[in-house]
């Protein structure tokens, strides 16, 4: 009864939500994303740029906001490769994605070298995002729901930020509407007048900025410096996510929840477990639990119709 | 007369088989003037091509040969060039780099090269076969995890004879492989899961419970300080090395570069001339078409996926027996990153790979070359390897540019006319 109250309580569920962010950011960017017809695997690369950005720029500033920003537009911009090759250069969404992640890995060990003269690990930045944790008066004194929604550091406000902004985005928004209809059926956009490569370009540089803010997520607000492999797989835990949640904001964020649950209960596990049982046995539990979520929702969830589909247009000279 | 016809083509073709691989064994072993033989062959080809389709046909031949190296030679260039821009930029002379790149790459550590290769060439096919399916098989690296764990743990129990041991820990290790990535393709079957998702998720497990073998076979924390790693496999269960036969050859270079070129060839041909690679192209071009003709989709979704699980634990397989005889717990090798590199820019031509993969592993072998003697951070080579990659995957680039090109002389023709 001890251990289990030790591995339940509420400070489960306050680091339940810490480990779900990164994922839900991606997750909904990747949601708005893959709506407006552009499947993207490059998140875990976008994160990857992201992180490695906001950590330079905190560095460099001295200033763990600029550094947030810089993360945030690094993974926009970085994204808008993947913009440019599917959109305009129509080339494979997954391929591109995957030679983004790969890019993604070279760019950073390169200019790690660069900025800090070895491979692995940054330099520590002097001051972190977790500094600036603060409380909203009153709202965090709700028993349970306080310290957990309202007693957060600033990605994590910014994610619930965000998720509201994105629910109201594509459902009550005209932008939102072009969106999802460029996901669905592009022609009948293109004939009312709106370019549907605008659109998708818009709904790339999103989940580019969102990963971004992921990527910063890690390596500013969690930890202090970034080192590689640092994402390990959380841009394709979000994939799931998105998945899972068919494809809607709101669902995103909860199959993030639950992917986040999964991976704070396996560090309480590893951290419990006394008998002498590998700790390598609860790192995996997120994963499985990944793979049981995606084979078992999938079917249940619709992917956008011309998900993943060329759009083509041709002008007339 | 009839009979010379056949003859000649018959003794070209033998002739032809014997150079190359004569000379890929030599060249490949660093006795550089195996490029000859090679080169030879080629000679012959086209000789051959003459005599049996005449000489405009071979002409035309090999001009649709150089049209389809066009796009990797114009890539590699115009990434060389992006390359030298960011060298500039940074703060590198590109002249010492380029040089020492090269040389330390294709000739001075061309066996490191090599080694580099043997691996991706695997792993390359293992992705290249998923994607002729219309499959991604991104998590080949856990594939290559269970089939090094296999080798490992059969390579220290299994006290065969050696030839017979070798084969048999190729076969079980590799199966075991592909055993691993029959989940994923039964779950895609049945349920329709993205394989992207759960092979990359079943790589993260694979890759998380090894240490958990590599300490139950030997690693022990206490003896080793960071890096745990398992005890040596049985000498006789090693790959025989190059310089068993071949006195000049460096000693770390095994055979293992020999079996990833049967193995190519092989698929190349499983692939393009029999039913069963048929019917995964035809699945791979459309599912619908392919269902239509009374081609099970499913069952060659699960084929593809339990080859490239095959070929993939080759991989780790070859590593193991040839080059490592031991497995480490912080075994980061990127070799299913890499294999989707190559796999892209070969186009997923089984053959294509094999060159690929040994520009890759030139590259590495290059950049660490080059960081040692120049100082230059051997990372730039990743970036040479993401543009060139880029440039060649994107080809529609070319004639988007040509597009842009043309449209851009019409205009200013025109204005010229107004």
């Amino acid at each position: 009864m001890n251990t289990f109250l030790a591995i339940f309580n509420a400070d489960l569920l306050v680091s339940t939500i810490r480990l779900a962010t990164p994922i839900a950011l991606a997750a909904i960017g990747a949601t708005i994303c893959e709506r407006s017809g552009i499947v993207n695997i490059a998140m875990e690369g976008i994160m990857v740029v992201g992180a490695f950005m906001a950590v330079v720029f905190t560095f460099l500033s001295g200033s763990p906001w600029v550094g947030l920003v810089a993360g945030i537009l690094g993974g926009g911009i970085f994204s808008l490769i993947h913009g440019a090759a599917t959109i305009s250069l129509h080339m494979d969404h997954t391929v591109s994605g995957a030679v983004l992640n790969i890019l993604a890995l070279g760019v950073t060990r390169y200019l790690m070298i660069l900025f800090y003269g070895h491979p692995g690990t940054t330099d520590s930045i002097p001051i972190s995002l977790k500094a600036y944790q603060f409380a909203i008066p009153g709202l965090s004194r709700i028993p349970l729901l306080g310290p957990l929604l309202f007693n957060q550091t600033p990605i994590v406000y910014l994610s619930f930020l965000i998720l509201i902004a994105a629910t109201i985005l594509m459902g009550k928004t005209k932008t939102g509407l072009h969106i999802r209809a460029a996901g669905e059926h592009p022609l009948a956009l293109e004939t009312i007048g709106v370019s549907v490569y605008k659109i998708r370009y818009l709904g790339v540089f999103i989940s580019g900025l969102l990963s971004g803010a992921a990527g910063a997520y890690l390596s500013i607000e969690n930890a202090v410096s970034f080192s590689e492999g640092m994402t390990s797989g959380k841009g394709f835990i979000a994939l799931a996510a998105m998945i899972s949640g068919g494809w809607s904001p709101i669902g995103a964020y909860l199959a993030a929840l639950f992917f986040g649950f999964a991976d704070a209960l396996q560090i309480r596990f590893q951290i419990m477990s006394r008998v002498r049982i590998p700790a390598e046995i609860f790192i995996i539990f997120p994963y499985v639990l990944c793979i049981i979520a995606v084979a078992g929702l999938v079917r249940r969830s619709r992917a956008p119709k011309a998900d993943g589909k060329d759009f083509m247009i041709e002008k007339s000279e | 007369m009839n009979n010379s016809k056949k003859f000649l083509p018959g003794l070209f073709l033998v002739l032809i088989i014997v150079f190359l691989i004569l000379g890929a064994i030599l060249y490949l072993a660093a006795y550089f003037w195996g490029f000859f033989l090679i080169l030879l062959a080629g000679i012959l080809y086209f000789i051959r091509q003459v005599i049996t389709l005449g000489p405009a046909e071979a002409k035309l031949n090999v001009k649709l040969m150089g049209k389809k190296l066009m796009v990797p030679v114009v890539g590699i260039l115009c990434s060389m060039i992006l390359a030298i821009l960011i060298m500039i930029i940074t703060g590198y002379d590109p002249l010492t780099v380029l040089k020492s790149l090269f040389y330390g790459g294709f000739i001075r550590n061309w066996h490191v090269s090599v080694l580099n290769a043997t691996p991706l060439i695997f792993t390359g096919l293992s992705i290249a076969i998923g994607f002729k399916a219309g499959l991604f098989n991104i998590g080949a690296e856990g594939q290559y995890y269970i089939g090094t764990m296999a080798a490992t743990y059969l390579g220290l129990k299994l006290g065969l004879p050696p030839f017979l041991s070798i084969v048999l820990i190729y076969l079980i290790s590799a199966s075991a492989a592909a055993a691993y990535n029959i989940f994923p393709a039964v779950l895609k079957v049945k349920t329709g899961a993205h394989e992207v998702i759960t092979t990359m998720m079943f790589a993260h497990i694979a890759r998380y419970l090894s240490p958990i073998f590599v300490l139950a076979n030997g690693g022990d924390p206490a003896t080793s300080t960071h890096v745990y790693v398992t005890d040596e496999i049985i000498r006789t269960n090693f790959l025989p090395y190059f310089s068993s036969f071949l006195p000049e050859a460096n000693y770390r270079l095994h055979i293992g570069i020999l079996i990833a070129l049967i193995t190519a060839v092989a698929i190349n041909f499983f692939l393009n001339r029999s039913k069963y690679g048929y019917e995964i192209r035809a699945v791979g071009a459309n599912a619908d078409a392919a269902r239509a003709q009374g081609i099970s989709v499913g069952r060659n979704i699960i084929l593809a996926l339990v080859m490239g699980g095959f070929l993939a634990g080759m991989a780790g397989v070859t590593e193991t027996l040839g080059l490592n005889h031991k497995m480490f717990q912080n075994l980061d090798a990127g070799y299913g990153f890499n294999g989707i590199s190559v796999a892209l820019l070969a186009g997923n031509h089984p053959i294509g790979i094999i060159f690929t993969s040994l520009l890759w592993g030139a590259l590495d072998a290059g950049g660490q070359y080059m960081s040692r003697t120049t100082g230059v951070p051997g990372a730039i080579v990743e970036i040479i390897k993401g543009m060139i990659l880029f440039l060649i995957v994107a080809k529609y680039i070319y004639s988007w540019a040509g597009n842009r090109l043309v449209s851009r002389r019409k205009a200013r023709a025109e204005e010229g006319l107004a």
